[in-house]
């Protein structure tokens, strides 16, 4: 059998269960009886140990048949000691490393200097006896083998389903549902188990492992016939092989079966529609036309809701790595940290996490480095704010002075004594975000890495979002990312300029005002104009796209946006209105062109640049 | 062939209500019975394909009913019928041998989704 195909998915999978692994070891080290906490090592070493052995990953299956070993005989004693903890860490590293072995095509390193560590806990000797234990299928010798092997296999199934939430009676529900599988073979295991079930109350997962001949298929189309199944995974464990993989290149997404059938309903009254819409305009009729193009424009709108949805994976899956860093940070410095992580749960564009993951453990660095003391909390948490998703980073340490902010700044030449004085507190916390900042008299092995505040803001900025950082002296820092749900299809303003439009993406406004004339005064060369009792330099639009500036009217139109932590208001010949649009990369060698943010074709055709305001005024300095 | 149901129910406005969604379907109702005691006869009798056996009745309750026609036919296809709150009840009766329920307030979809399911 060719296994190629499943090696993607295979390092997807073994890389989310080394990660709940590390988080999970942090987790049993600061409750040692955490028997649960125990189980569920005890599993995912578990899980690793046979996907690895069906892919043929021996080393990688050995060390996690070993820790598995050793996991179970702490599962006996009902806890873990804290060396063990260090050694099952250890343990965990070199199976990351094993994993990017395989990723890399390479052969899987040596498990020697790790299993004669002498670390390792006496409870957990592994012998040559029970190393051969694993069970691993045999593997086919040719080609040839590899179809003939019995028809009607024993194998595991995994199946995890969720009822609707209008379901009435979910217990009994699940009752019927744990019934019907028990008539496809056996079960293994089921949470919540029957018993519980049988208590009743507001149960609406199931989780359960079956081991049946009947292929995946069939067990789901049988549950298929469950219209209260809200959500459904049915999955078999990979066999094996050691074919090498061709397409280890390719980023794979897990998409949940529900919904690929939404996506293949939504296709059919798509096609419906079309001879709807075909039929209408061979017979002339306008009124069907119009009520064909109505109903059009509802199912590409949810066609896009869904395509979006494949799109999306949990915050949790770039906070996973945290709990293991900052124990580790928090060692190395000899400080007292908890982590907490709240709203993890919510979800983003796979896209924005990957991008997220380094600024994420910079902050976090940067907390326990610069913020706490010698004891302190860093929360990391998620939560909804309209269309976009804030996530902050927050620590209860030292806080930050701004007096000493803009003395540093001043001193490493970054702004004037001038622009100092005129700064307000909040302005000042954002100077750390400038290029060559940083107030860290020496340079410590966690945050002295070469990332700085700057690319931290640069890679926020370059996803749409806004990076806010407020802070109180003694009480602590907050870090707030500002963050679009995804960032292929974005909410811009567009604006009219000489004729034109350009777009800003809604995330970089923060108010459009008309200003009277009157209102604006200048300063030096600057005009500015009052906004909140607070003096914001004008900048125009047309000059800095070196366009002819009319005489001015009674009122401008401004746009305050934020430009390098700094307020400013752009002005604009005037607004025409929102859109949702769809993001494209404009091609080489438009795209060297500083200030382009990307393009977007507006419904009735007409191209429209995004601009980055950034870039655009950075070029003209 | 049509397959062949029996109903179960001792409201009038319940049988036919299953009845108008059923046979609109497709379904022969070959008997209905008003209590617990009359349904087991009538499936003796009649032998249908499936049984909507409401819970609380007269006579003998649906659950009793539906043991006494297992005992007798171990193959026997019964959906249990029951309104909110009875989820306890209809817990027995699934752990008894019956092989679905359909909750009251009927909704015709959600009614022959389960008689699909159970008799195909």
């Amino acid at each position: 059998m060719d296994m190629s195909k499943y090696k993607a998915l295979f390092l997807t999978e073994a890389g989310e269960h080394l990660q709940k692994m590390a988080a999970q070891l942090v987790k049993v080290e600061a409750e040692p009886g955490n028997r649960s906490g125990i189980d569920a090592l005890f599993r995912e070493a578990h899980s690793i140990k046979g996907m690895a052995a069906s892919m043929g990953y021996l080393r990688m299956a050995e060390l996690a048949h070993h820790l598995e070993d050793s996991l179970d005989q702490f599962r006996q004693l009902g806890q873990i000691s804290a060396e063990a903890i260090d050694y099952l860490l250890g343990g965990v590293d070199l199976l990351e490393l094993l994993l990017e072995d395989i990723d890399a095509d390479r052969e899987e390193r040596s498990l020697e200097d790790f299993l004669n560590s002498g670390q390792r806990p006496p409870a957990a000797r592994p012998s040559a006896e029970n190393l051969s234990q694993i069970p691993v299928p045999t593997l086919p010798d040719s080609p040839a083998d590899s179809g003939s092997g019995p028809a009607a296999e024993e194998k595991k199934i995994e199946i995890r389903l969720k009822l609707d939430e209008k379901v009435a009676s979910p217990a009994a529900r699940l009752l019927v549902i744990l019934h019907r599988l028990a008539t496809l073979g056996k079960l293994l295991h089921s949470e919540p188990s029957q018993d519980q079930i049988l208590r009743g109350g507001v149960v609406r997962h199931l989780n359960i492992v079956i081991e049946t001949q009947r292929p995946e298929k069939e067990i789901q189309s049988c549950l298929k016939q469950y219209s209260e199944i809200a959500s459904l995974e049915v999955a078999a464990p990979v066999a094996r092989s050691n074919v090498q993989d061709a397409t280890s290149g390719d980023t794979t997404v897990r998409v949940g079966t529900d919904l690929l059938d939404r996506f293949i309903s939504l296709t059919g009254e798509l096609i419906t529609n079309r001879y709807m819409l075909q039929s209408a305009a061979g017979e002339k009729d306008w009124g069907a036309m119009k009520e064909g193009l109505g109903r059009l424009a509802r199912l590409v709108k949810d066609l896009h809701h869904q395509v979006l949805q494949v799109r999306m994976m949990p915050i949790a899956t770039v906070t996973g790595r945290l709990p293991r860093l900052v124990r580790d940070l928090a060692r190395k410095s000899d400080k007292e940290v908890r982590l907490e992580l709240e709203g993890t749960g919510l979800e983003l564009d796979r896209a924005i996490l990957e991008a997220l993951a380094d600024p994420l453990i910079h902050l976090v660095r940067n907390a326990i480095d610069h913020g706490i003391d010698r004891q302190g909390v860093v929360t990391v948490r998620a939560w909804r704010q309209r269309d976009q998703v804030m996530l902050q980073v927050a620590d209860d340490g030292k806080g930050m002075d701004p007096a000493q902010l803009r003395q540093t700044a001043v001193k490493k030449g970054l702004i004037s004594p001038a622009q100092a004085e005129a700064m307000r507190d909040y302005d000042a916390l954002q100077l750390v975000c400038l290029p060559g900042f940083s107030t860290a008299t020496q340079v410590t092995d966690t945050s002295g890495r070469g990332v700085g505040m700057d690319v931290v803001k640069a890679a926020v900025e370059k996803l749409g979002g806004v990076l806010h950082i407020d802070a109180a002296l003694g009480r602590g820092t907050r870090f707030t990312l500002k963050l679009p749900l995804s960032v292929a299809i974005i909410k811009v303003l567009l604006i009219q300029v000489e004729g034109k439009q350009v777009a800003l993406p809604i995330t970089r406004v923060l108010q459009t005002i008309e200003v009277a004339r009157n209102q604006i005064q200048t300063s030096g060369k600057q005009r500015v104009f009052s906004h909140h009792e607070e003096l914001l330099p004008l900048i125009s639009l047309r000059k800095i796209l070196n366009l002819a500036i009319p005489k001015p009217a009674e009122f401008v139109s401004v746009v305050v946006t934020e430009v390098l932590g700094r307020k400013i208001g752009l002005v604009v010949d005037s607004f025409a209105g929102q859109a949702e649009v769809f993001v494209q990369k404009v091609a080489s060698p438009v795209d060297r062109l500083r200030g382009l943010g990307g393009g977007t074709i507006l419904g009735d055709g007409r191209i429209v640049f995004i601009l980055d305001i950034q870039g655009l005024l950075e070029r003209r300095r | 062939m049509a397959s062949r149901v029996l109903i179960v129910d001792d409201a009038l406005f319940m049988r036919n209500l299953l009845r108008d969604i059923l046979s609109g379907a497709g379904y022969t109702i070959v008997g209905e019975a008003a209590d617990g005691l009359e349904g087991q006869k009538k499936y003796l009798e009649l032998k249908p394909d499936l049984v909507t056996m409401d819970i609380v009745m007269p006579e003998r309750s649906g659950i009793e009913a539906l043991q006494d026609i297992l005992a007798r036919d171990a193959e026997a296809t019964v959906v249990m019928c029951s309104a909110l709150g009875q989820e306890s009840m209809v817990m027995e009766a699934l752990q008894k041998g019956a092989k679905d329920f359909i909750v009251k307030p009927f909704q015709a979809d959600q009614v022959l989704e389960v008689v699909r399911r159970v008799i195909g």
